[in-house]
């Protein structure tokens, strides 16, 4: 694992004092959707699939930094659309940095020497740009649909890493996906010197165009598994070993909708990052009358029975990281022996 | 959902098995402008991106066509919804798009336009 010390610790006494004070569900990131524009438009991806006016809408920083308090995890990603195309994210990362927050600005990196020559960010322990990088230039350019698209996203990582920025990097697999060729990505990003990766399965949600090249549940584990198995003792990833274990097979864990808790300019998104099933208009609406027990693989909802994605399990796997010595331990062992 | 799926200039009739609520849930998940009828016949254009069906007084919202809003719209001021605008989902799927880049291949050796 390759999260520093000072945050696994902050994330550690706020998942502590959840438990002490008895709170049974509670959020672990904040995705924080100030816009849905983009200079890029991937295939399957319906995050920007909007008429024009939405598009050229966002969220005011004050209206991000409510949501922000309102919610009150110690970690708040930055997704979108393009977070370097909001004309405030300078300031709404000041702010975040400011509190405390670890912020996750995902990027696919095109704006980001841009930015970062402007001097619009500084390098703090509380920031880290995840830039969106698919596999290899071959597997990035053709699941970004434009080619170059790598070459752009390297160039911003070297220039973050050289300017001293934690830069870490995220992956959606998809249906076609080649182990071996993911086993050299891996090598590739370590030695581009990025902090840690983290990977995930695609969703093939209701409204996602795309539906045939998500990877249904036996076919994600028999991935990872390929993937994972034996892994280089130099691969670091920036998320939990209990997810990753999840994603090969290992655990049978259960979604955690509220873990990753969404807000964009519609409010605050049911049940979770993925689905859209309406939207509440505060924090607390959503999660007193979200029907969490319609959600997750067991509830038999269609929508999630293959479903694997990071934001509802990874808040799983690091519920079960801080709430049982078996899940600490296991977890302290895959760091030492650097096993999966 | 598949490429060729789409309901872009639908104009239903609410009635003869048709409900107001199934019209209103289509509205919702499309990805696109719609024009709410109201009863007294005025209209409104914009993206309808929420609903709340199970409260007292069911309503939706949306952001007009300038984007301004959220305008709340109750069900009992609703006649219709019409599906006017461009359906910004149809045809973008991966699928579409890897049948672009081998035609553009074809005929020129260029890759399609992402979102092609
Ligand atoms: S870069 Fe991200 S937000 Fe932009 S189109 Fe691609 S997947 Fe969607
Ligand atoms: S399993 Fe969880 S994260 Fe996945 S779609 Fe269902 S509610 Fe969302």
């Amino acid at each position: 694992m390759s999260v520093p010390l000072s945050q696994m610790w902050a994330v550690a006494a706020y998942v502590l004092r959840q438990r002490l004070r008895g709170r049974r569900r509670y959020p672990l990131v904040l995705m924080l959707e100030p816009l849905f524009r983009c200079n890029l438009a991937c295939a399957g991806c319906g995050k920007i699939q909007y008429p024009p006016q939405i598009l050229r809408k966002h969220l005011s920083v004050e209206q991000c930094l409510r949501a922000v308090e309102e919610c009150g995890a110690p970690m708040v990603s930055i997704p979108g659309g393009e977070p370097l195309m909001y004309p405030e994210i300078g300031p709404l990362v000041r702010e975040l940095v400011a509190r405390k927050k670890y912020v996750y600005l995902c990027t696919n990196a095109i704006l980001l020497g841009e930015k970062l020559a402007a001097g619009l960010f500084e390098p703090s322990k509380y920031l880290s740009f995840s830039v969106h990088m698919d596999g290899l230039r071959a597997e990035h350019d053709e699941a970004v649909c434009r080619e170059g698209v790598f070459e752009e996203a390297v160039a911003g990582i070297r220039e973050a890493l050289a300017r001293g920025f934690r830069v870490t990097t995220n992956t959606t697999l998809f249906e076609g996906t080649n182990p071996l060729r993911m086993r050299e990505f891996f090598d590739a990003m370590m030695d581009l010197g990025v902090e840690g990766m983290m990977i995930s399965p695609g969703y093939s949600y209701s409204k996602a165009p795309d539906q045939e090249h998500f990877l249904r549940r036996q076919r994600a584990h028999e991935l990872f598994s390929r993937m994972l198995s034996h892994p280089k003792r130099r691969w670091k990833f920036n998320q939990s070993t209990l997810f990753l274990q999840f994603l090969m097979g290992k655990h049978d864990f259960e979604c955690t909708p509220w873990g990753n808790p969404t807000y964009n300019m519609f409010g605050w998104q049911r049940p979770c990052y993925l689905l859209q099933e309406g939207y509440a208009s505060s924090f607390a609406e959503l999660m007193a009358t979200t029907r969490w027990e319609q959600y997750g693989q067991r509830s038999g909802n269609d929508k999630c029975r293959d479903c694997m994605v990071h934001c509802g399990y990874e808040p799983t796997a690091v519920h079960h990281t801080f709430a049982s010595w078996r899940g600490l331990r296991g977890t302290v062992v895959a760091t030492l022996t650097g096993r999966l | 959902m598949p490429d060729e799926t789409t309901l872009e200039g639908w104009t239903p009739e609410i009635g003869g098995g048709l409900t107001l609520e199934e019209v209103v849930e289509r509205a919702f998940d499309y990805r696109g402008n719609v024009t709410v009828v109201r009863t007294d016949g005025a209209e409104v254009e914009g993206y309808l991106f929420n609903r709340c069906g199970d409260v007292a007084a069911p309503f939706v919202e949306l952001f007009d066509g300038n984007g301004d809003g959220p305008l709340t719209i109750r069900y009992a001021e609703i006649r219709t919804i019409r599906f006017t605008g461009r359906d910004t989902a149809a045809g973008n799927s991966y699928a579409a798009w890897l049948r672009a880049r081998e035609a553009a291949k074809k005929t020129s050796g260029a890759p399609p336009a992402a979102g092609a």
